[in-house]
């Protein structure tokens, strides 16, 4: 006999991922027969501000369009404005930028991993994970004055050189982040309880994911090898020698193994950045801010977030302020037409650990 | 590396300029071609740009509003993974009659795009039978992402001022006051409320 459909509203508040959405369910018993994404909890309309402030008043914008992961969004912008401008960045700036990229994307994975666990009830991780992100925040706080949020990189470079002795610090934090992995494999990619909540759930096909807009870890976890540092190298990620790492399946549990080594590969990256940053100029000075006209053109810049590729469609009319700035986070795919295919059939204890895996963001979604 | 070579955006301009005549292509940078075709020839160089060339990665789908020549501009980001090159498809709609095609026989995720697009800029997409509430929550209007959408006038039309504020000022007023200090006159001039 066919089991009575039934709806189930999952979310607003935290429904397994950082930020509010809603995904609507049609179950039948517990299997998910229908789901449908509602978003629209976070809207800033962040676009249209931008629209009505100059070019350099947007970065504090842009960085809140993430909050696990915001630096993306800066450098996207920045070298937006810089290739609509054709203005050069020094050498240096690369280097910082690259080592901010890769605190930020070991960041992300730590916070990640909190969520992660949780969602299969393993509330000893977020403990421990969130609590070692603290130590990257601080170097982001001593670096930047934010802890969060840090607008940091701006068009034309940085926004300041490293303080003094910073370098070594971030390479001590390094060596402790190191050490704490076998730690977290112990804990939680060893565990029982996670690789069978994970193992088989929430397959991609591997067939339909280039179509289907898959990107990142989740692309890279159906075996296949793409990522925007590798296909299209930014900044000074062509003068790094990094590996990226895939995994046969499709499934949370591919999703998580790309993403712990990726853990060790931004370890190693942010190692060379600081040994091979030149000394210099960290800032191609731009003109003053609030006088600045950028001139007619547009561009779409892409960097690969924690999450996947993160574009910028920037399009300027010669003015002050951008006509038009358009944002692509992965989350924009994988939360909504995504999630709403791979869903149907999960468990319904399995769908936050299935949208946590995914990497959605909501407040890319909607901006 | 397979996308260093720089002979390849030549190749693909070169077959596209041959295929649509009337196109305009233009190789923008390594890495970036634009193709700038009648809209009616837009789904025809979707499908074509997909299947036979490759570039089967929906990036982005956006719209400018270039509201003085009373069009919409489209721009589709496609990018193939085996070439490295990232096309920007554009085409023109007129602004009063915002209608286009869909695109989602090509790719699914184009529906979530389209559905944005007509919520923030009033487009219909015919053949998306989904484009129903999306961010936005029981909107009446204009859609807000149109240029001639007053964002200033609709906060304060429907949102009240936090006590203390109601005035509205400028709040270095109020800091160079208490500082006894002078807001520099260039500053004056380029203030935010003044950036219109």
């Amino acid at each position: 006999m066919r089991e009575k459909e039934t709806t189930l509203y999952l979310g607003p508040q935290h429904p397994g991922v950082t930020g509010n959405m809603m995904v609507k369910l049609k179950v039948a018993g517990d299997t998910v027969v229908k789901a449908e994404t509602h978003v629209g909890y976070l809207h800033r309309a962040f676009e249209k501000l931008m629209e009505q402030r100059t070019w350099m008043q947007s970065f504090p914008i842009v960085c809140r369009i993430c909050v696990p992961e915001p630096d993306p969004n800066e450098e996207n912008l920045a070298r937006a404005i810089e290739e609509i401008e054709g203005r050069e960045v020094p050498e240096r700036a690369k280097y910082i930028r690259v080592m901010i990229l890769e605190l930020s994307r070991l960041a992300a994975y730590m916070l990640w991993m909190g969520g992660q666990a949780g969602t299969a009830g393993l509330y000893t991780v977020p403990q421990w994970s969130v609590g070692d992100r603290d130590y990257i925040i601080d170097l982001f706080e001593e670096l930047t004055g934010g802890r969060i949020y840090h607008m940091y990189i701006w068009a034309g470079g940085v926004r300041r050189d490293l303080p003094e002795g910073f370098a070594d610090k971030v390479l001590r934090t390094m060596d402790y982040l190191e050490s704490r992995l076998p730690e977290y494999d112990k804990l939680f990619f060893e565990n029982a309880i996670f690789q069978k909540r994970a193992k088989g759930v929430g397959i991609i096909d591997k067939d339909k994911a280039l179509e289907w807009g898959v990107v990142g870890p989740p692309l890279r976890g159906c075996g296949i090898k793409h990522d925007v540092r590798i296909d299209e190298p930014y900044e000074v990620y062509d003068k790094l020698d990094f590996v990226v790492p895939t995994h046969e399946g499709g499934d949370v549990w591919s999703r998580a193994m790309v993403r712990r080594q990726e853990m060790e590969q931004s370890i190693s990256i942010i190692r060379q950045v600081i040994d091979k940053m030149p000394a210099g100029e960290y800032y191609n000075k731009v003109p003053n801010p609030l006088n600045w006209y950028v001139p007619e053109g547009d561009a779409y810049v892409k960097t690969e977030s924690a999450r996947g590729e993160f574009g910028y469609y920037a399009v300027s009319d010669g003015g002050l302020k951008p006509r038009r700035v358009h944002v692509r986070g992965p989350a924009y795919v994988h939360g909504v037409s995504l999630l709403e295919k791979i869903l149907v059939g999960a468990n319904i204890s399995d769908v936050a650990f299935i949208m946590n895996s995914l990497g959605v963001c909501p407040p890319e979604i909607e901006r | 590396m397979k996308t260093q070579n720089i002979n390849i955006e030549k190749e693909i301009a070169t077959e596209i300029q041959n295929t649509f005549h009337t196109a305009e292509v233009n190789i923008k940078r390594n890495k970036r071609i634009e193709v700038k075709l009648r809209n009616d020839l837009i789904p025809p160089f979707l499908s074509y740009a997909k299947n036979y060339l490759t570039f089967n990665h929906l990036a982005h789908f956006s719209c400018v509003d270039w509201i003085e020549q009373n069009e919409f501009e489209l721009v589709y980001i496609i990018y193939s993974y085996e070439k490295g090159v990232i096309v920007l498809a554009k085409t023109r709609i007129d602004r009063e009659k915002a209608e286009f095609v869909t695109t989602r026989h090509l790719w699914y995720q184009a529906e979530t795009y389209e559905r944005e697009l007509h919520e923030m800029f009033g487009i219909n997409f015919k053949g998306n039978d989904r484009l129903n509430e999306f961010i936005l929550e029981d909107w009446e209007g204009i859609p807000p992402y149109r240029r001639d959408f007053d964002t200033v006038k609709y906060a304060t039309d429907n949102f009240y001022t936090r006590p203390g504020r109601e005035d509205a000022k400028d709040v270095r007023e109020n800091v160079t006051k208490i500082n006894k200090e002078e807001i520099p006159e260039f500053a004056k001039e380029y203030s935010v409320r003044s950036l219109k």
